[in-house]
């Protein structure tokens, strides 16, 4: 009774700060609205400089993945600056956990940068005309890159509010640690486009790297789990 | 204690010098190294390459050690510990990687313009000293000594946990040249006694190198945090 109890007002934090964070968002539009003309930039810049149709298909998947990364950069900054900006910091740390904080936080940001993805993925099929063979395992890679990103990133964001010049410190932060997610889910988009033409089929091969995403991502979010407090506090 | 300390470093000095002249003598029988057709004399590079490779390990791993320490005990020198293993272990990453470098260039991408391939174990290494770049530059954003412990700690920590990922990941990505790769034969089939004579003797060398480096700049570091405390203690 009293754990249940316990659990379900955990959750209800973890709630509360995400569901505080989708409204500011939702009332000024800011962050998503200016991530989306960004991705909207840089796919116009690709197809200027690279052409139509005449890519690889694994050129293709790293420039997708390169494009998420960049926008996941500039977005998930912001997941915690905003609480020092608005100075409302003080005030979650006295009325929260930190855990509470860090989910609705890694909750926020995969939703941000879902969207963001999922627009960036459209314009750059659009308008590069690739062909997906295989959607299902298209999807299921941008949705797993996308929490895996989130994942690491959450941690990153709420480092990098602590510090003075926050803005160029993101990716110097992540991108190196993003390494084996990028090469990945790179491989896996890859299969999604070639797909069947591959003897053993698309899926089977990409298994392992659908297998590594997935432990990447349980692995950063346990570790940001046990080292978020040591941010939190002071 | 201090007589300790001299004592094990002369013993290091003496060792390394054995190392280097074992390294560098030919002629005779004695430590003739075989010559191995492309190879010849290169070969020689195992006794300085891979050993930096060892080190840098060793001193990821006690940076790592520290780190926690430095969020369990929040004490200066943990700290002082922690940054130091870092910087001395992105010494060797640079060192492990400007001697592979030549030596690949020479040997196995001979006639080649090739300085830079993509090998796992080089990727691996590069990615290394990245996150370490990252590292002293997160701690050049934070000015509070203390906050700037915990969360460069957890930095550090954070980019551990993933290290596993890149050791799995990139050689299933890329090819590698190097030995004990996947159709390489192992390292232990294909050299020979007299350089593994030199060789295992190398690595314990050099990584008594990186304690050495290691323990010296603590020292320097504790002592010059000494030296601020007293300053300010004559200011007040």
């Amino acid at each position: 009774m009293m754990a249940s109890r316990k659990s379900s007002s955990w959750a209800n934090g973890a709630v509360g700060v995400l569901r505080k964070d989708l409204q500011l968002e939702l009332r000024n539009k800011s962050v998503l609205g200016t991530l989306i003309v960004f991705v909207l930039n840089t796919m116009f810049l690709i197809l200027v400089s690279a052409g139509r149709g005449d890519l690889e298909p694994r050129t293709e998947a790293a420039l997708l993945w390169i494009v998420i990364f960049f926008t996941a950069a500039l977005g998930l900054g912001r997941a915690f600056l905003s609480e020092k900006e608005q100075k409302t910091r003080l005030f979650l740390r006295i009325h929260t956990q930190p855990l509470m904080v860090y989910v609705g936080k890694l909750c926020y940001s995969f939703l941000t940068i879902l969207c963001a993805n999922v627009v960036s993925a459209c314009i750059f099929l659009l308008l590069l005309g690739v062909e997906v063979t295989l959607p299902g395992l298209f999807i299921l890679t941008l949705i797993l890159g996308t929490l895996g990103l989130a994942g690491a990133t959450t941690l990153l964001a709420a480092i990098i509010a602590r510090t003075t010049r926050s803005g160029i410190l993101l990716p110097v932060l992540m991108f190196p640690l993003l390494i084996p997610l990028l090469l990945a889910a790179v491989e896996s988009t890859f299969y999604s486009f070639v797909g069947q033409s591959f003897a053993e089929g698309g899926w089977a091969a990409s298994l392992g790297s659908l297998l590594t995403i997935t432990s990447f991502s349980s692995v950063v979010i346990v570790a940001s789990v046990l080292l978020f407090d040591y941010v939190w506090q002071d | 204690m201090r007589h300790k300390y001299k004592t094990v470093r002369l013993v290091i000095i003496i060792w390394m010098t054995l190392v280097l002249l074992g390294a560098f003598s030919f002629g005779g029988t004695w430590l003739n190294i075989p010559k191995v057709a492309m190879l010849e004399h290169t070969a020689r590079n195992l006794y300085f390459h891979v050993p930096m490779w060892f080190t840098m390990m060793a001193l990821t791993a006690l940076s790592a050690v520290h780190a926690i320490q430095c969020l369990r005990t929040n004490s200066p020198v943990s700290d002082i510990r922690s940054r130091t293993a870092a910087l001395i272990a992105v010494t060797f990453g640079i060192l492990g990687l400007a001697t592979g470098s030549v030596w690949a260039h020479y040997t196995w991408y001979e006639g080649t313009n090739i300085w830079w391939n993509f090998d796992p174990k080089q990727s691996m290494a590069a990615v290394q000293v990245l996150i370490y770049c990252a590292y002293f530059a997160l701690r050049s954003a934070l000015d509070d000594p203390r906050k700037r412990a915990r969360i460069a700690a957890v930095y550090n920590l954070f980019a551990f946990a993933t290290v596993p990922f890149l050791l799995y990941v990139l050689p299933r990505q890329l090819e590698s040249l190097h030995p004990g790769a996947e159709g390489n034969p192992a390292f232990s089939d294909i050299t020979d006694p007299i350089m593994r004579a030199v060789f295992y003797p190398a690595v314990l060398g050099f990584i008594g190198v990186g304690w050495l480096l290691y323990t010296q700049r603590v020292r320097l570091a504790c002592a010059l945090m000494t030296l601020r405390s007293i300053e300010e203690d004559n200011h007040f």
